[in-house]
């Protein structure tokens, strides 16, 4: 449904997408890895619109996404930007329930409907019991709980999330890489997450995409992405394969 | 959901600020009453309905004008220090006032205001200027042009008083000062209309400027178009602070006070503290308009400099919380 082509993106004349060509369908989570500035932010920004690009094209759902009106290209995908913060003191309820801003009129308040998707959302997020809490009382991996919460309450189909699993104690890495598949399968989106950590995501995901310097060097399953050999030539990371439960792990070699 | 306790809350407020008009309209020196003036007394008519209630009502119009310019700014930059005074809004309007007056228009009535009113919206468009970068603006920035642009305006200032003649000086220091002394129903109605014009065109946005609270490019993919959000929301603010400071001079640190004291009890969005703020702002500074009237016996004390001394020490509680 998601269809980037040749898809280019510069900061002040450095390229940070270079030409990336690929397609999103159905249920299922993908991973974008690659070192720092690979390009997987701006990637990410690129399909949540807050960036457009400089060449090619990307459409959803057939339509380009210059031809969606705002608003309702926003109620079927969520973005969940690297560290959102609001700049003043928030309830958790009222946090998520701003998800539904696509929804609501001019003038328009949330109704009790809205507070019941923003409830459900927290309960999908097992986030229910911070609801009247405040942002700033709580752990790093609670926030980000919240803040998935914040991007479901809209139910859309899409999901595109930056890093979420960076500043995450390895606890909350595992809980939250559990919930994204959770998700996946409770919702039927499709998800999009950038991350750093190659075993993670190979643990958790169904697709894997490889961005080096702007380009897309791999889209493949984890299976294909997890060979030394070509990791080492990705990343320059000199690692071995050690072979757990039918699946490979990928450490260093010392 | 959020309607019933923003009426309540409404309600609340309008009725402090209710009594602090009624107070402020009954104190003084002159020994009047209400009662006195509904029964026909001209003398009690003349100072409540010529003087004390446009006095009361304007204080109640730039307290509302400055609150909501500061809700507004901290809104957009996300930033808990933005204030008109601080960015420097106030400073190019005393700017402007003050070079008007150096050149002698002070003795044609009505022209330093208006100079004011046009050093105020200059000085919005400087520090967007200086500010702006590859189409975005940059809060840090932004904080930092204000203060530049503060220091400029200080040096101006200074300058045209020390050309200007003798016997302008005491109104332009005055003025300066912020007063409200000399209040009239057309400094009300004027503001008056532009603060409606500016509370309407601000309800219009606000579902749209709210979201900012959690960043720009949060508000992008959820389809606000913000640049165009910014540009009414700093528009809107500027205008009103220009008129405020037009009419009273300079009355600082409101924008600043009375959206952290209103979040204080309500921790709400935009929707929900931009009509709190006025009406907070508006009760706030009748307030301090009546204590800098009646504090000293045979003199009126300065009510900027009154705001000051409140806001002064909330700003520096502010930043050490910042920073902490």
């Amino acid at each position: 449904m998601l269809d980037l082509h040749a898809v280019s993106f510069a900061y002040d004349g450095a390229d940070a997408v270079r030409d990336v060509t690929a397609s999103f369908a159905g249920t299922q989570l993908v991973a974008i890895i690659g070192p720092n500035g690979s390009g997987k932010s701006t990637l990410l920004k690129l399909v949540a619109r807050v960036l457009a690009p400089a060449r090619g094209e990307i459409a959803w759902r057939g339509r380009r996404l210059r031809e969606w009106p705002a608003k309702e290209y926003a109620k079927e995908v969520g973005y969940l930007p690297q560290e959102p913060d609001p700049t003043f003191p928030m309830r958790a309820i009222d946090v998520v329930v701003s998800g539904r801003a696509p929804f609501l009129g001019r003038f328009g308040w949330e109704t009790s409907a809205d507070y019941d998707e923003a409830a459900r959302a927290l309960a999908t997020c097992d986030a229910s019991y911070l609801a009247e809490r405040y942002l700033d009382e709580m752990s790093g991996g609670e926030r980000k709980r919240v803040f998935l919460a914040r991007v479901l309450a809209a139910r859309p189909k899409l999901i595109v999330l930056d890093e979420p699993l960076s500043s995450l104690d390895i606890a909350h890495v595992q809980q939250f890489s559990a919930l994204l598949r959770d998700v996946v399968r409770t919702t039927g989106a499709t998800v999009i997450y950038a991350t750093h950590d190659l075993n993670w995501a190979a643990a958790y995901s169904d697709r894997m995409l490889v961005m080096q310097r702007g380009a897309l060097a791999l889209d493949a399953t984890p299976d294909e992405v997890m060979r030394p050999e070509r990791i080492r030539e990705l990343f320059g990371f000199d690692a071995e394969a050690v072979q757990t439960n039918g699946r490979a792990w990928l450490v260093p070699r010392v | 959901m959020g309607t019933l306790a923003l009426t309540r809350a409404i309600a609340l407020l309008a009725l402090l600020l209710m009594v602090a008009l009624f107070l402020a309209s009954s104190a003084g020196a002159a020994d009047v009453s209400w009662r006195a003036a509904f029964a026909g007394d001209a003398t009690a008519r003349a100072i409540l309905f010529g003087i004390r209630l446009p006095r009361a009502l304007l204080a109640a119009l730039i307290g509302a004008a400055l609150a909501i310019a500061g809700v507004t700014f901290q809104t957009l930059l996300r930033n808990p220090l933005a204030d008109p005074f601080i960015l420097g809004v106030s400073g190019g309007a005393a700017c402007g006032a003050a070079v008007s007056t150096a050149l002698g228009f002070a003795r044609v009535p009505g022209l330093v205001p208006l100079v004011a009113f046009a050093g105020a919206c200059a000085a919005t468009a400087a520090v967007f200027l200086l500010a702006r970068r590859r189409a975005h603006t940059d809060p840090t920035r932004l904080l930092l042009s204000g203060l530049v642009l503060n220091a400029f305006f200080s040096a101006v200032i200074l300058v045209s008083f020390a050309l200007s003649k003798s016997s302008d000086l005491t109104a332009a220091l005055r003025w300066m000062m912020g007063t409200l002394f000399g209040a009239t129903w057309s400094d009300v109605a004027l503001l008056f209309a532009l603060l409606v014009v500016a509370m309407a065109t601000l309800a219009f946005v606000a579902n749209d400027l709210r979201m900012l609270a959690f960043g720009e490019d949060d508000a992008k993919s959820r389809g606000v178009d913000v640049e165009r959000i910014k540009l009414v929301g700093f528009a809107a603010g500027s205008i009103v602070t220009g008129a405020a400071v037009a009419v009273s001079g300079i009355i600082g640190f409101v924008g600043l006070l009375v959206p952290h004291l209103i979040r204080m009890i309500w921790r709400r969005d935009f929707r929900f503290l931009l009509p709190l703020c006025a009406l907070g702002g508006a009760t706030l500074v009748v307030l301090a308009d009546l204590v800098s009237r009646i504090a000293l016996p045979s003199s009126e004390l300065p009510i900027g400099a009154f705001t000051a001394i409140l806001g002064v020490p909330f700003f520096l509680s502010l930043l050490r919380r910042d920073r902490a």
